[in-house]
């Protein structure tokens, strides 16, 4: 350090040193301002499908069984355990034990797409859509389907990244930072989730 | 992209000697909170009530799981401060609009109080 | 201490070979800031010319407008502007000039090629989404030109794009089909490009900073931008699901922003259940952070342009960023008051009211700081530090009128009415406009090596401060006597007497717009005859004047990192080099204050 350089320890560390004030590298940091970001996209989806299912006297309630939501909760629940040992197992230099929970972790996500996709296909058997439903508001279908669907999406998206990290985890490109960069994104996508089960599917049971 | 040495160093190395017995008990408080939202779908009350301890139970949950599965908890303090207190006002911030929802079904701000909107 | 331990080398990217790698997707966030000026170049240019188009019409009701048949056969039939197509124009006009010029210019542009430099890194974390960023946008950009092109046009909803009409198809008029659809496609497209930027420079200014750079001793840019970019950050991302549900209600027949039984053009539309006021909730949400997302990259540009001017640090650095940081908070809390007749629930009419009164607090502190620095300063007076202060005069002017529409009961009055395309045209638009010229004037010694003509500079500055004022003080006059705004025509009695008003705003629009040739003339002679620039024209102190070249090599600091030892504003001091001291200087100094 120089001799002009009088450090005078007032402030946060990052306030007086070129040091990062939260210690979080750029990639770490980069995912977590996404899951604020993506947080408010939810965030919006959710509060215009309560808006309108608050503003609406007739809003249906299509559901009549809790079993595969619950069993889509669950698997998503317990990929994010095994996503969690894949970081671990990383961290701690086990390098085929982390490529095998990762990979678990996108098999789990794949039962969950695939488990969504079997009641969409349900539910739009029964008549329902983006923009028609049987009984009651037709927005039920719209915001059920857009969030779901934008869920879905990021569901999807984290399989492809689990893979494509996973794999060049494997060969030595990517390292255990950014195999725990992908479970950040991973457990948001889970977190997320906590949120939709309840107010799109439990306050909506038959 | 070429990646990243972590030239900080400042990795708390406490964070990666996580026991799997950690993981697992939040797991399955999570389990259990999850579970508890199915069971409130099925209690006898009002849909308001419903959604205030649904939500509340989500909450919880989704702060379990950001402190330990997203290991908040072993960030610096700031830096939790950072997301929880950003992220929660910005969210806030988003909630001005539900006066206007509730007078989609009765029309102007003042004319008779909500009936039949929330409580079906 | 960790010693060298405070670079990030996240991107390590070689020099670009090929010409597309330099100069079409590169990943240099010097080309990149370049290519966004560029757009918003372009954008401006476009947007201009639309207003002239309008200024036109207004002045002269349905004039001739030569050629313009040739724009729009069915806009402009035997070259006389429709209605509709005068609020088509409206619209590309704001659309382009908030999202792709105000925004992209002071914000994407100046803060992609100077955030990096003067911070002391090589580049951003993550070149390549950086290059995603400006593509994305472009993209976005081209969706929303190609609109001008399809079927009955652009949209003609308004920059706004207030719900139902622009829910429900083209049953609302000309473009209100593709055309939204494209509109929504192309601001979709610009809120993920803006997303992806303000990821990059978010880790940039916390991560990148070099050895010796804390956080106090970022200039004042790096402040406006960074700040600028954590509210982007949950702004873009309301207003992209807020566009893709209104894609959706236009193709996929949902129905989130139509009530039920609405009937337009004498048609009952097939849609039920939604809100009309949750669009503009949506809307404003982003809407009002974007207001400051671009103003505050100006503040912090014009304070960068006006300290080594003045000589002299300005009143308290901290309280200035202190008050943009009040600024981006209240910015999130004060949407509504763009809503007040709205028909929204009047008791948010005053919960959003009261903290829009506060926001008025750091404005006027900011400006209070400014002024008070000027006040006995010997101010070297140039094209950069006019327009630094043309910014002062144009936000002051435009922010008084601020106080009046902070309140419901003035706003239902004044609403409707040209004082608010007055006010929001000083305070954000033409003020944002000086910034980016004051930006470019001090900047462009770096960015291409040459001077810009000092000369000219001034012309174009008188030109254009005489002209912004002549063109916008009016409409606050035009506002208070009862004008309405977005008629293209004013056929009532009273409405009549305005006329020679708009006539002489036509005139003065004209020949401002015209003195921007000047500008544009400035620009592209000094790029290639301007007299070769000294390594520090401005004698300033911050990081982009420590690199070993203008425009700086590839890794903007040809290999070897700078380490700072001061305040980016030590000036009015003694040393070795005159009065003042670079911030990569090691020389032991008479510190002066904020000194971390």
């Amino acid at each position: 350090m120089s001799q002009a350089h009088v450090i005078v320890h007032e402030h946060p560390p990052g306030m007086t040193t070129g040091l990062p004030p939260f210690s979080v590298a750029a990639k770490k940091m980069a995912i977590w301002l996404f899951i604020i970001a993506d947080a408010a996209t939810f965030a919006a989806c959710l509060v215009v499908y309560g808006f309108l299912r608050n503003g609406s006297a007739s809003w249906p309630r299509p559901f009549h069984s809790i079993v595969n939501v619950a069993i889509m909760t669950f698997i998503l629940l317990t990929s994010s355990l095994t996503m969690l040992f894949g970081v671990r197992a990383a961290k701690v230099g086990d390098k085929a034990g982390a490529l095998r929970w990762t990979m678990i972790t996108a098999a789990g996500g794949v039962v969950f797409a695939l488990l969504h996709i079997r009641e969409w296909m349900g539910l739009i058997g029964e008549g329902m859509t983006l923009f028609h439903n049987p009984g009651g508001n037709p927005l039920f279908g719209a915001s059920f389907f857009s969030i779901t669907g934008l869920h879905l999406l990021h569901v999807t998206g984290g399989v492809v990244a689990l893979v494509a990290v996973g794999l060049r985890y494997k060969n030595g490109r990517y390292n255990a930072d950014d195999l725990e960069v992908t479970g950040l994104y991973w457990h948001f996508v889970d977190l997320v989730w906590m949120f939709v089960v309840p107010f799109v599917y439990l306050l909506n049971l038959a | 992209m070429v990646d990243a040495p972590d030239v900080h160093g400042t990795e708390p190395a406490a964070r990666y000697s996580d026991t799997i017995g950690k993981y697992v008990g939040v797991y399955v408080c999570l389990l259990i909170l999850a579970a508890l939202q199915f069971v409130i779908a099925f209690m006898g009350m009002d849909t308001t009530a419903k959604f205030a301890r649904m939500f509340f139970i989500a909450v919880a949950e989704a702060g379990l799981a950001l402190l330990f599965f997203m290991h908040l908890w072993a960030e610096k303090r700031g830096f939790l401060l950072f997301v929880v207190v950003f992220t929660g006002f910005v969210l806030l911030a988003m909630q001005y609009g539900w006066t206007d929802s509730d007078r989609m079904e009765v029309g102007a701000p003042y004319t008779q109080p909500k009936q039949g909107v929330v409580s079906q | 201490m960790h010693e060298m331990a405070s670079q990030a080398h996240v991107a390590h990217h070689g020099p670009p070979t090929s010409f597309i790698r330099k100069y079409i997707f590169s990943l240099d966030h010097k080309v990149i800031g370049k290519q966004y000026y560029g757009l918003a170049f372009i954008s401006v240019l476009i947007g201009m010319f639309l207003s002239w188009l309008m200024r036109v019409h207004l002045g002269w009701t349905n004039a001739k407008i030569p050629g313009l048949h040739l724009l729009s056969p069915s806009g402009a039939p035997g070259d006389v502007m429709t209605p509709e197509y005068y609020l088509q124009l409206m619209t590309m006009h704001a659309t382009l000039m908030v999202f792709f010029v105000l925004t992209t210019a002071p914000f994407a542009a100046f803060g992609n090629y100077f955030l990096p430099i003067q911070v002391g890194a090589e580049d951003m974390p993550f070149p390549h989404f950086n290059m995603m960023s400006f593509w994305v946008t472009f993209a976005g950009f081209l969706a929303l030109i190609a609109s001008f092109f399809v079927g009955d046009g652009p949209t003609l909803g308004g920059w706004t794009q207030y719900a139902p009409l622009s829910a429900v198809g083209s049953v609302a008029g000309p473009g209100e089909g593709m055309g939204v659809v494209l509109w929504a496609i192309s601001i979709g497209l610009f809120c993920v490009g803006q997303l992806l930027g303000a990821l990059n420079f978010i880790t940039t200014t916390l991560d990148m900073r070099t050895k010796g750079m804390s956080l106090w001793r970022m200039p004042m840019t790096v402040w406006g931008w960074f700040i600028t970019s954590v509210m982007g950050l949950t702004a873009f991302a309301v207003l992209m699901p807020a566009c893709i549900l209104l894609i959706l209600d236009h193709v996929a027949g949902t129905s989130f922003f139509v009530p039920s039984n609405l009937v337009i053009n004498d048609q009952l539309q097939p849609h039920s259940g939604g809100s009309t006021l949750l669009w503009q909730h949506l809307f404003w949400f982003f809407g009002h952070p974007e207001v400051y997302i671009a103003i505050v990259p100006g503040m912090g540009i014009v304070s960068h342009v006006l300290i080594p001017n003045l000589r002299r640090p300005l009143l308290s650095h901290r309280v200035l960023i202190y008050s943009f940081g009040a600024l981006a908070v209240l910015s999130y809390m004060v949407y509504g008051h763009h809503m007040f007749v709205s028909g929204m629930n009047p008791v948010s009419s005053i919960a959003f009211s009261f903290p829009t009164l506060i926001i008025t607090i750091p404005s006027t502190i900011i400006v209070l700081i400014w002024l008070a620095s000027l006040y006995g300063s010997r101010l070297r007076i140039n094209s950069a530090s006019l327009f630094a202060l043309g910014f002062i005069s144009m936000f002051i002017t435009g922010g008084v009128s601020g106080f009046f529409l902070a309140q419901p009961s003035l706003d239902i009055m004044l609403h409707a009415t040209y004082f608010v395309v007055g006010h929001f045209h000083m305070v954000m638009a033409v003020a944002a406009m000086f910034g980016i010229f004051a930006g470019t004037y001090f900047w462009f010694p770096k960015m291409f090596g040459r001077m810009m003509d000092e000369r000219l500079g001034k012309l174009h500055f008188w030109l254009t401060f005489v002209g912004a004022y002549a063109i916008f003080m009016p409409f606050h006059y035009l506002g208070l006597a009862g004008n309405i705004r977005r008629y293209q025509a004013f056929a009532p009695d009273y409405m009549q007497r305005f006329i020679p008003v708009h006539q002489f705003i036509t005139i003065a629009a004209l020949i401002t717009g015209a003195a921007q040739l000047i500008f544009v003339y400035n620009l592209v002679y000094s790029r290639y005859r301007g007299a070769p620039a000294p390594e520090n024209p401005w004698e300033a102190t911050s990081l982009e004047w420590s690199t070993p070249s203008s425009p700086p090599p590839f890794d903007n600091f040809g290999g070897q990192l700078p380490v700072v030892y001061h305040d980016p504003y030590q000036y009015g001091i003694e040393s070795s080099t005159g009065d003042y001291v670079m911030q990569t200087s090691p020389e032991q100094i008479k510190s002066v204050r904020d000194e971390a």
